[in-house]
């Protein structure tokens, strides 16, 4: 290992956050030309900073959130097939909020936001108790939020077997992922922020984590203790991402992979550049997805995986 | 010094031996010899404190395993462990590296991770997968893993397990020669091994007796006819 990669990298993947945060700025159902941006007055001034501005840092938070919480879960079980919504909050947060629009549908969007949020928290810290015995047992753990998320699914069947005809749209938008709610993002920020510092401080025991629990103990690190900040972490982060934009299938999965395939297996490489990347990766989705066909606009989990399949396909080829 | 008082063996429930006594002193090379299933391995992992014991009955330098910190334990015991956990791929000298955790928390010495790989005449295999080792290979990189945590006890579950014949032999040398600092204990079953490299024997018998002491007191004939009787 070089143990200098990390700048390079990290510059790297900043260059591609903030060209595709330009050019998700100046496409759409209108496009819109750079000097708009920056001139007060001109008449898209305000389409860039009003509409697209608050959707594209949605992206990026979302994106970030997902692929950092994917990493963290695929360390804890040991398994590559892990994503974030194996925790089951996907499917608490889609109960409470499919209910909300069900129930009523003119609620404010903060309140919908927050009430999936705490949806995907209640089904997390269920997950956690059935999974916990003096230390999370992780087998189990993936086992039940299978199990979990297979009721949640029914549940989700039955909420959309009930709908109104006039209510199934939003809701299988919100289902296959919408970043449109574009609303509230500080706190989230600081919430992504905050998890990405704790995490990045505890890079070297993520490290020895991901050889194994017995290797973490006998190493010196508390991997009891350890694996509940992860789950804690890879919880919240989860949960801040589906409250926001429903559930976005592969980025939680697939970026993570893109970036050890690239970048090699450490946490201090790892943590930045699964943020970086999975928030660019969502941002160049999004784009996609409300400018192929626009002015239709399509859900943005279509695209992740037209980017995502084949990206990752000749990566997973291409390295050793 | 680890230190046995009133130990019990317990596995699944069932009792296989009570009151062992046994201090492990520096100095000394152990070596382990007992049937399958009879709890050599739990022992291991209780004396490492990886699993916790039902009373209070390791002691290390006098103090309970229960009043060690997990970090402090890794400082004190270095342990390989039989099977291999499913893990995540690193190269092998960030593996090795990570051996330095107990002592250095914050920075790598990667200087001191070749030459615990250069010790154990494994360097060509510094940046290769550790998930695309062979079984031989992967076991002398957890072996260097040990080694890099730099403790004064080490502990060894079936070391020689994979390893070819030549390595096996230059690895018991070398084990014999830190052994004069460090204290070892290894879990084996190749009773020659034990015999010709071992200061200390410590016997499970298959009718929940134990014999410590000694090599050349306890390996005597009668001792190694209860070793293979029913």
């Amino acid at each position: 290992m070089k143990p200098n990669n990390l700048l390079p990298w990290s510059a790297f993947w900043s260059v591609v956050v903030l060209l595709l945060l330009l050019i998700s700025l100046n496409v759409g159902t209108l496009d819109t030309n750079w000097q708009a941006m920056w001139e007060p007055d001109h008449a898209h001034h305000d389409i860039i900073w009003q509409l697209r501005w608050p959707r594209a840092l949605n992206a990026l938070l979302v994106g970030a959130c997902l692929s950092l919480a994917g990493l963290l879960i695929q360390n804890m079980v040991k398994n590559p097939l892990a994503d974030p919504y194996l925790l089951g909050v996907s499917g608490g947060a889609a109960t409470v909020q499919l209910s909300l629009i069900l129930l009523a549908s003119s609620l404010p969007i903060i309140i919908q936001i927050l009430a999936g949020f705490a949806g995907s928290l209640l089904a997390a810290l269920l997950l956690l108790k059935l999974s916990y015995f003096g230390h999370i047992r992780t087998a189990k753990l993936t086992l039940n939020g299978v199990v979990l998320a297979f009721g949640f699914a029914a549940i989700i069947s039955l909420l959309l077997a009930m709908a109104p005809p006039e209510q199934m749209k939003s809701m299988m938008f919100w289902l296959m992922g919408d970043l449109s709610f574009a609303q509230h993002q500080a706190w989230q920020f600081i919430v992504l922020l905050f998890a990405a510092a704790i995490l990045y401080s505890k890079h070297r025991p993520l490290d020895i984590l991901a050889r194994g629990e017995w290797f973490a103990i006998k190493s010196g690190v508390d991997a009891a203790k350890l694996n509940l900040w992860v789950f804690g972490l890879a919880a919240l982060l989860t949960s801040v991402a589906v409250a926001q934009a429903g559930t976005i299938a592969f980025v939680g999965l697939v970026v993570p992979h893109m970036v050890r395939l690239l970048a090699g297996n450490t946490h201090r490489l790892l943590i930045p550049l699964s943020l970086l990347a999975g928030g660019a990766f969502l941002l160049a989705a999004d784009t996609l997805s409300r400018t192929v066909l626009s002015p239709l606009q399509l859900p943005v989990g279509i695209f992740t995986a037209v980017i995502g399949v084949p990206v990752f396909l000749i990566l997973n080829r291409k390295t050793p | 010094m680890i230190e046995l008082r009133d130990f019990s063996i317990a596995r699944d429930g069932k009792q296989f031996f009570t009151g062992l006594n046994v201090r492990f002193d520096s100095g000394q090379f152990w070596g382990v010899l007992g049937r399958n299933g009879l709890g050599k391995t739990t022992l291991l992992n209780q004396i490492t404190g990886l699993l916790p014991t039902k009373t209070q009955a390791v002691f290390v330098n006098d103090v309970p395993m229960e009043a060690i910190g997990i970090r402090q334990r890794a400082q004190l015991i270095s342990y390989l462990l039989q099977i291999q956990e499913p893990c995540l791929d690193f190269t092998v000298l960030q593996a090795v590296a990570m051996g330095q955790f107990a002592w250095q928390p914050r920075q790598t010495d990667w200087q001191q991770a070749h030459q615990w790989l250069n010790q154990l005449n494994i360097h060509h295999l510094a940046d290769r997968s550790l998930l695309q080792l062979s079984g031989g290979e992967r076991r002398k990189v957890e072996l260097a893993t040990c080694l890099a945590q730099n403790s004064p006890h080490l502990v060894l579950d079936e070391p020689l397990n994979h390893l070819d014949m030549v390595y096996q032999k230059f690895l018991l040398e070398r084990l014999k020669r830190w052994s004069e600092q460090q204290s070892v204990i290894m879990v084996c079953h190749d009773l020659a091994a034990i015999q010709s490299h071992c200061t200390h024997v410590l016997l499970l018998l298959a009718d929940g007796c134990y014999l410590a002491g000694e090599s050349a007191t306890i390996l005597n004939d009668k001792n190694l006819q209860r070793l293979f009787d029913d």
